[in-house]
């Protein structure tokens, strides 16, 4: 069966969001501006978020805004890796010659993990547990992309 | 009215396609009208339609609004789920034992074939601190899952192809599944060997999504006893979902399935899955999760399910129909799980029925790593 474009949908509607952080994420971003990477603590159970929360889901509790927060430092450790060399964002999947690698990354003195790419590293080289350094953007914004990715420890 | 126990009375699911020749309105039509068929009723004995579709995946939003004429629902009582029609089961059957409705039609359906679904999953992220970083999608999200799996009990790639490879295999003995998906030759070689999606997932260990439809039709007691010989009993229900940043879980198991397993077998009086229950089928979307959702059930210890005998005449057949390997339909793979365990409990699964079905249980599963769980025990008999 021949294929064609009846209608091709590419944004005939512009509906950019502006979302809102609020306050914690926004201290957050804050702390991404000046290289710091914070959290907050639960008060009951004592779990520490990146990114922070207001509301700690295990304990049904508010962790409040003048609450404890960490600056933790710019270490992490690898919990889990991935390789692929489809583009996780492409409109249509597309395929490129050069392997990604994405890391489950907790910051050291956190409870929590976040996901990031692994910079300058080799898919046989990733091994769980290892210790990783951020690696920041050469011009910090006060957003997620503050943080260019994570990069092994020691290495170039 | 005094609501009991609802049964499921009718079914039916259109052939999953790869690239379906027919449009949305038509499966649909088909699915809901072929359900209305093998029951022998008709549109107007329909008193609420409940609908599974996603408006990412339709590119539009409120999609249930096109979808009124072909489902039936046309100047009915009708509501829609935003997940897997499994999950719109669960508020049909709300629906029935309201006591206000007779018989009530629940259908999923979507069309991979017509958007890039991998991509459209970043917009499941948080879109202001994951989503601008563009690393996580269902399929980075999946692999990690896997490798918490394989890392967290020292199971290897090889056990999940074995997965892969069984549903592969039975999927060539159901006639109604992805012609794609039969592959009665399957080897765990050729699964290993397959295009590496993102690692460690293959694309053969992946249920690739595609297109089709499903509806089943559920009725008060009473009712479906007027309406069939054969009613299959929802006598078991429980779902549960886990938290919404993947670095705030443990991967390798599945909290809200072993939640959801509790809830369901205590309402079905299940004390030991593995003896209780003849035959499941459980939507993986993955190989992996396949094992990671029978240990969560508990057919058997953390990390061990790889050894389960999972087979058509195993000591618990997992996934008969091939599972959603036989045709992962977003919205429906799951509806379609509880087909077959239909299908299996009236001994209409044909060429891929396990011999004595009596007790069975159908799951779906819907999120990144599968953040919602959903499981159903199911029965037959005229009592
Ligand atoms: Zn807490």
């Amino acid at each position: 069966m021949a294929q064609k474009w009846i209608e091709k949908t590419e944004g005939i509607v512009r509906a950019d969001f502006a979302y809102w952080v609020g306050k914690y994420m926004d201290k957050f971003y804050d702390g991404l501006e000046k290289q710091k990477i914070v959290g907050n603590k639960c008060p009951s159970c004592n779990k520490v978020y990146v990114p922070p929360r207001k509301v700690c889901g295990d304990c049904a509790a508010t962790i409040p805004l003048d609450g404890e927060w960490l600056d933790l430092g710019t270490k992490g450790t690898l919990l889990n890796f991935t390789a692929t060399r489809y583009s996780v964002s492409e409109r249509r999947k597309k395929k490129s010659e050069k392997t990604t690698i994405i890391g489950l990354i907790q910051v050291d003195g956190s409870d929590t993990a976040v996901i990031y790419p692994i910079l300058d590293a080799q898919e046989q080289d990733m091994k769980i547990g290892m210790k990783l350094d951020v690696v920041w953007n050469k011009k910090q914004q006060g957003t997620p992309n503050d943080i260019k990715g994570f990069k092994v420890a020691g290495g170039a | 009215m005094n609501v009991d126990k609802v049964g499921i009375v009718g079914y039916y699911h259109i052939k999953p396609s790869m690239d379906l020749d027919m449009g949305r309105y038509e499966s649909i039509f088909r699915a809901v009208r072929g359900a209305l068929d093998s029951a022998k009723l008709e549109r107007k004995d329909l008193t609420s339609v409940v609908s599974a579709t996603n408006d990412f995946y339709d590119g539009r939003t409120i999609s249930n609004c096109f979808t009124v004429e072909p489902s039936g629902s046309y100047l009915k009582d009708e509501t829609k789920v935003e997940m897997d029609g499994a999950y719109a089961m669960l508020y049909g059957m709300m629906r029935v034992l309201s006591g206000n409705h007779k018989l009530v039609a629940v259908w999923g359906a979507s069309m991979a074939s017509c958007f890039p679904y991998e991509s459209v999953s970043l917009m499941a992220t948080d879109p202001t601190f994951e989503r601008p970083v563009e690393a996580l999608n269902v399929m980075t999200a999946g692999a990690f899952q896997m490798r918490a799996y394989m890392n967290k009990f020292g199971v290897g790639p090889e056990d999940i192809a074995s997965v892969a490879v069984k549903n592969r295999k039975n999927a060539a003995m159901n006639e109604m599944a992805l012609p794609e998906s039969q592959e009665k030759d399957a080897s765990v070689k050729g699964v290993l060997e397959s295009e590496v999606l993102s690692s460690p997932v293959t694309e053969k260990m992946y249920a690739r999504p595609c297109d089709g439809a499903a509806c089943v039709l559920l009725a008060p007691e009473q009712q479906a006893m007027r309406i069939t010989d054969t009613p299959v009993w929802i006598t078991g229900v429980g779902y549960s979902q886990e938290t919404y940043y993947l670095g705030d879980r443990d991967l390798s198991k599945s909290k809200s399935m072993e939640n959801a397993a509790r809830m369901a077998f205590k309402a079905a009086g299940v004390n030991d899955p593995r003896k209780d229950i003849s035959v499941a089928e459980l939507y993986e979307h993955f190989a992996h999760e396949e094992l990671i959702q029978a240990e969560a059930i508990g057919f058997s210890k953390a990390g061990q399910a790889a050894k389960l005998s999972s087979g058509i005449g195993g000591e618990i057949p997992i996934n008969p129909s091939g599972g959603a390997m036989s045709g992962n339909v977003l919205c429906a793979a799951g509806l379609m799980r509880v087909i077959e365990a239909v299908k299996q409990i009236k001994g209409e699964a044909k060429g891929h029925q396990v011999q004595g079905a009596e007790r069975a249980i159908a799951s779906g599963q819907w999120g990144f790593c599968a953040q919602n769980s959903i499981l159903y025990v199911l029965e037959g008999g005229r009592k």
